[in-house]
């Protein structure tokens, strides 16, 4: 309250400035000044001495773009892009320039708030607190933890320390379930461990970039202007847009293959037949570093069943570039045209991709057959070279994939599943030997299915806290699979949030959270790279970091004696040592919480889980000095010298000498890396008769996911105020809709009521409609099919059937 | 449209279609606030040429008209309009770089006021006040490649080497495909330009009091397509950091040395 009132008295004083620049324009009219020295009592304010600097990555995209953040009166003020960070050189896309607006929404929440029929009240911390205590304590086992790729990495290691090392309960699960855990199982069946061998670097080196179902010139903005920026330099570089709809990426292209849904699985193949017709595969890459592999029938996981490379080169036959036409919509000629380019050694080819190919329900499979054809024409580990997965949010790749806040999921690519890993995980966490549950939690769908269905007919989750998420908007089929808990009052939603959500509106306890720069944080982008940064402002009211309040949580049960908040020495889960005086801080007592750096120490603790499966991190102080590291990040000669190329002798530190190539963590334990065979599968649900039109969602430039950050920053919410559908311009035609048209777009599951903008920000096809779900009265997640990918557990956004019609 | 009225215009349709081609279909031209016609006057409304309650032509923005407006379109004033933004271009000020240039105190804080308008925060990318080609960027940089200064409007010209993806930062604020009205209120007060860069003593030259970061073309704001407020009153000079140094405080220095020096002598008593 108090911030509004100083920001209303300076909103007056601006006012008060600009009203006085004319008058005095006015005034001065007829008189002149050699030098336009502005009076001293001018209420302008040329103070920008006051203004301290300091690096922070940006709060939206998994790009990671380093932004300078200027604080004034302990208020953000201004941004300025990082020109000493490696990945973005000091340029930002629209929504990092204004990311400081995050903060300022007026609605902030600011207390605890519990549901009071239809309304809420305000509660105390305290009162807060313990109410989760309760509905953990009442059932350990029915509780779910449900966080997100925008957990810090000490947040989601707390998170996932209080979850599996405390309650032994392994129901935690983040939304990059729903973005990205395709990447994961298609790295993991490709090279046995997680994350792309290469990095941005890749952007700069490439002679030929190939977008798959990917549009970074609207999200991931600084990466391909990282791309597009070197034609101005004079560099050649061929972008080729496989895609459903034409985008801004397009126009940047030499070549867009317009493709239908689950086309990719299909091209994909086409380039591995015609790099076998013609003998243009790398021999020599594929008989040293290469095994082939193809899925297990009947008996789905991601070991798959290995396959000798007749075998292989059989199942490919079928793939001709008239088939895949056929089957893609792509025509043969485009795809002579893949084939050659990756059977030419002399280039350099980078694939990019993000949730064209993970949201998708053969999204491990084509994520597979990617870097295979990667593999396979030796297109890989040379810089430039590179199969890579963008993620869609600042630490999917940090807090999710690397802390593992899946429900199979330990700390440093550990498993529950196994058993030795769970004796790691619990000799670092101190924990009493079998602590840890071997059986993986629900995933993300089947958490929130449960959770929506009564205990009665088997639901088995009865509370589910939300960290820095918004399922109530992303995730799919929502009347199924969140709005199915109105009314159920043996259910109990917690919503850790900044601002009212699609989410709180069915939450029963609202808890505010400090965000970006009101705490301490530590991010981990797209490219490998871990971030630091420090808290610059307080957080407003009472808002509180969403560490200190599952600390707060294990505390208070702590206190109560529930066993598992204890290690086997007896100590608290959570015993912060201050490092001068070695004495355990109450970090539990928010007034303490910063007496001591947490994250330094919750971040050192998982440091311990990063050396297994070769993905060290340096100590906390080295990322407090760089604008973020990628790891493996080894000491050599007393430096910390990250890794740009993983698996390439000369370059990753774990390859040994004279190897060339060498993956280190093959699931055949030699080595190899496997290309995989995956058939084309037709999409789960396809336009018929009854439901005509393919609906794809997505994002847009302006909007960072849900909006609920974007929607409340002015410039942006400007220049795109609301969703839309987009439509061919033909199928418009015909069924009589104009541009500004009201249309009603209805699935099997919902339906949702929106205007139409032909010709407008993308282009899709006959046959085809996009809309954007970036905004919370127009939930086109009501319409979206839950079908996921039987080995990631990922939803499908990008294939539903819909009919349209004008209202 | 029926064919009689479609005859009827064909001619006036084809003249139309060549001013359109002459300013640019997308293209929207900022105007009278310029000093250099228009003596500001004191009831000058201070508007932002996105609020919500402003017409087009009282914003200084004057967008060629769609094509699906023009059945509708009252051919008379678009007509007028069309032309003169057509004169408007044939009326190019010519750059006089022996002209003395004096700035007001007012003119100053006029400018930086005006330029607010459309910036969240001094230093931010500003939003571009008419509509954009959602696709191509080609039409941007026709116009704000060189910048234009004209009797009644201007183009500023653009204050960093040419990008390729122009709509990642800039982006409309006034957008065509939907009226943005409903806004979520916030308290996010940026921080206002400076007024002046700090010097040794009067009459010296003052420092450069912003980063030169993606405002390496000085010209942009300093130049003749600028506000008279911001003009460089000495528009011979060329060579703007012989005398004027970007402050090492505001340039993200790359190097982070700290500088150091001999000690001092040993003078004793």
């Amino acid at each position: 309250m108090k911030q509004n009132k100083v920001s209303q008295e300076q909103r007056r004083q601006f006012m008060k400035t600009s009203a006085m620049a004319i008058a005095t324009a006015a005034a001065s009219g007829s008189f002149s000044f050699p030098l336009p020295i502005i009076a001293a009592d001018s209420q302008s304010n040329d103070a920008a001495d006051d203004v301290s600097w300091n690096k922070a990555p940006c709060r939206f995209c998994g790009t990671g773009c380093h932004v300078q953040v200027g604080v004034q009166g302990g208020r953000v003020v201004a941004i300025a892009g990082d020109k000493n960070a490696e990945v973005n050189k000091g340029l930002l896309c629209v929504k990092g320039y204004h990311v400081s607006g995050v903060l300022y929404g007026e609605d902030r929440l600011t207390v605890p708030l519990l549901r009071n029929g239809d309304g809420y009240k305000k509660i105390s911390w305290e009162e807060a607190i313990k109410i989760i205590a309760d509905r953990i304590q009442a059932a350990p086992e029915r509780f779910a933890f449900y966080g997100s790729g925008q957990w810090t990495i000490p947040e989601g290691y707390a998170a996932q320390k209080f979850m599996k090392g405390g309650l032994a309960n392994n129901h935690i699960d983040p939304n990059a379930r729903l973005c990205m855990a395709s990447a994961v199982t298609g790295f993991l069946a490709t090279y046995g461990v997680d994350e792309p061998a290469g990095c941005y670097d890749d952007l700069d080196n490439c002679d030929v970039l190939i977008m798959w179902g990917n549009n970074p010139a609207e999200m991931h903005p600084v990466l391909f202007s990282r791309v597009v920026d070197r034609r101005s330099r004079g560099e050649k570089v061929t972008l080729i847009d496989i895609g459903t709809r034409r985008t801004r990426t397009t126009e940047h292209c030499q070549h867009y293959l317009e493709m239908k849904g689950h086309g990719d699985l299909a091209i994909a193949n086409g380039i591995a037949h015609l790099l076998l017709k013609n003998e243009t595969y790398s021999k020599k890459f594929v008989e040293s570093y290469c095994s082939f592999k193809m899925p297990d029938e009947g008996n789905t996981n991601i070991n798959g069943r290995s396959i000798d490379f007749a075998e292989f080169r059989k199942h490919l036959e079928e793939y001709t570039p008239e088939r895949v036409e056929e089957l893609s919509g792509v025509p043969a000629d485009q795809i002579r045209m893949l084939g050659e380019l990756f059977g030419n050694p002399e280039l350099k080819i980078t694939s990019l991709w993000c949730m064209g190919m993970n949201q998708h329900t053969r999204g491990t499979a084509v994520n597979s057959l990617v870097h295979g054809i990667h593999l396979l024409s030796g297109h890989f580990g040379r810089p430039g070279d590179a199969p890579t997965s963008l993620t869609g949010q600042p630490s999917a790749c940090g807090t999710v994939r690397e802390v593992g806040t899946l429900a199979h999921g330990l700390p440093g690519g550990l498993v529950v599943a196994n058993e030795e890993h769970r004796q790691k995980a619990e000799e670092i966490w101190r924990l009493p030997a079998g602590r840890i549950n071997p059986k993986p939690g629900f995933h993300t769908v089947q958490m929130w299915e449960s959770f929506c269905t009564p205990k009665s007919a088997g639901g088995q989750i009865d509370t589910i806290w939300v960290q820095v998420t918004n399922p109530g908007q992303s995730l799919p089929n929502l009347n199924k699979l969140f709005n199915g808990k109105k009314g159920q009052d043996e259910k109990f939603l917690i919503v850790s949030d900044v601002y009212p959500t699609a989410t709180t509106r069915l939450a029963d306890l609202i808890l505010p959270s400090a965000m970006w720069v009101e705490k301490n944080g530590v991010f981990g982008n797209s490219e490998r790279r871990t971030q630091q940064w420090f808290k610059m402002v307080d957080p407003p009211g009472e808002a509180r970091d969403d560490c200190w309040q599952t600390i707060a949580v294990a505390h208070e049960l702590f206190d109560r004696g529930v066993p598992g908040m204890k290690d086997r020495d007896g100590n608290f889960l959570f015993n912060i040592v201050d490092p001068q005086t070695k004495q355990s801080v109450p970090v539990w007592e928010w007034e303490h919480y910063y007496d001591v750096n947490v994250d330094e120490q919750l971040f050192e603790e998982y440091r311990k889980f990063t050396r297994f499966k070769h993905k060290d991190l340096a100590p906390y102080s080295e990322y407090v000095k760089a604008r973020g590291l990628r790891w493996p990040v080894v000491e050599r000669d007393g430096h910390w010298h990250e890794t740009r190329l993983r698996f390439a002798e000369g370059f990753d530190p774990y390859v040994s000498t004279g190897k060339g190539m060498q993956f280190y963590h093959s699931t055949t334990k030699d080595d190899r890396a496997q290309i995989w065979f995956h058939p084309w599968i037709p999409p789960p649900e396809v336009p018929d008769d009854e439901f005509p039109f393919m609906l794809c969602t997505g994002r847009v430039l302006e909007h960072w996911h849900t909006g609920t950050m974007t929607r409340r920053i002015k410039e942006l919410s400007r220049a795109m105020p609301k969703a839309y559908i987009e439509m061919n311009a033909a199928d418009a035609a015909d069924a009589g809709i104009r541009s500004g048209d009201r249309v009603i777009v209805e699935s099997r599951r919902g339906s949702i009521q929106c205007v139409a903008w032909i010709e407008g920000r993308g282009k899709p096809p006959r046959g085809t409609v996009f809309v954007p779900f970036f905004d919370e009265t127009i939930m086109i997640n009501d319409l979206t099919l839950d079908a996921i990918d039987p080995f990631s557990k990922q939803p499908d956004y990008k294939k539903s059937a819909v009919r349209i019609r004008k209202v | 449209m029926n064919s009689e009225r479609n005859a009827g215009f064909s001619a006036l349709m084809a003249f139309v279609v060549i001013s359109i081609a002459v300013v640019g279909y997308f293209v929207g031209i900022q105007s009278p606030m310029n000093p250099v016609t228009q003596p500001i006057k004191s009831d000058s409304p201070l508007v932002p040429h996105h609020s919500a309650t402003t017409a087009i032509d009282k914003v200084s923005v004057l967008p060629a008209p769609r094509y699906s407006e023009m059945p509708n379109l009252k051919w008379g004033a678009a007509l007028d309009r069309m032309t003169s933004v057509q004169n408007a271009f044939t009326q190019r000020v010519a750059f006089d770089p022996t002209a003395v240039i004096v700035v007001t105190p007012g003119e100053k804080e006029f400018a930086l006021a005006m330029r607010a308008l459309n910036r969240a925060y001094n230093g931010a990318p500003p939003t571009v006040p008419h509509p954009v080609d959602q696709f191509s960027q080609a039409s941007c940089v026709a116009c704000h490649e060189t910048g234009f200064q004209g009797e009644s409007f201007r183009i500023p010209k653009m204050s960093h080497a040419y990008l390729q993806n122009c709509l990642q930062c800039h982006v409309e604020s006034n957008p065509g495909h939907m009226e943005a009205s409903e806004f979520r209120a916030s308290t996010f007060v940026g921080l206002p330009a400076p007024t002046e860069g700090p010097r040794a003593f009067p009459g010296a030259p003052p420092q450069i009091p912003h980063s030169t970061w993606m405002r390496v073309e000085c010209l942009s704001c300093h130049g003749d397509s600028s506000y008279r407020g911001l003009q460089s009153t000495h528009p011979w000079r060329q060579n703007c950091q012989q005398c004027h140094t970007p402050a090492s405080s505001l340039e993200q220095a790359q190097i982070g040395e700290e500088p150091e020096f001999l000690p001092p002598l040993k003078i004793e008593n």
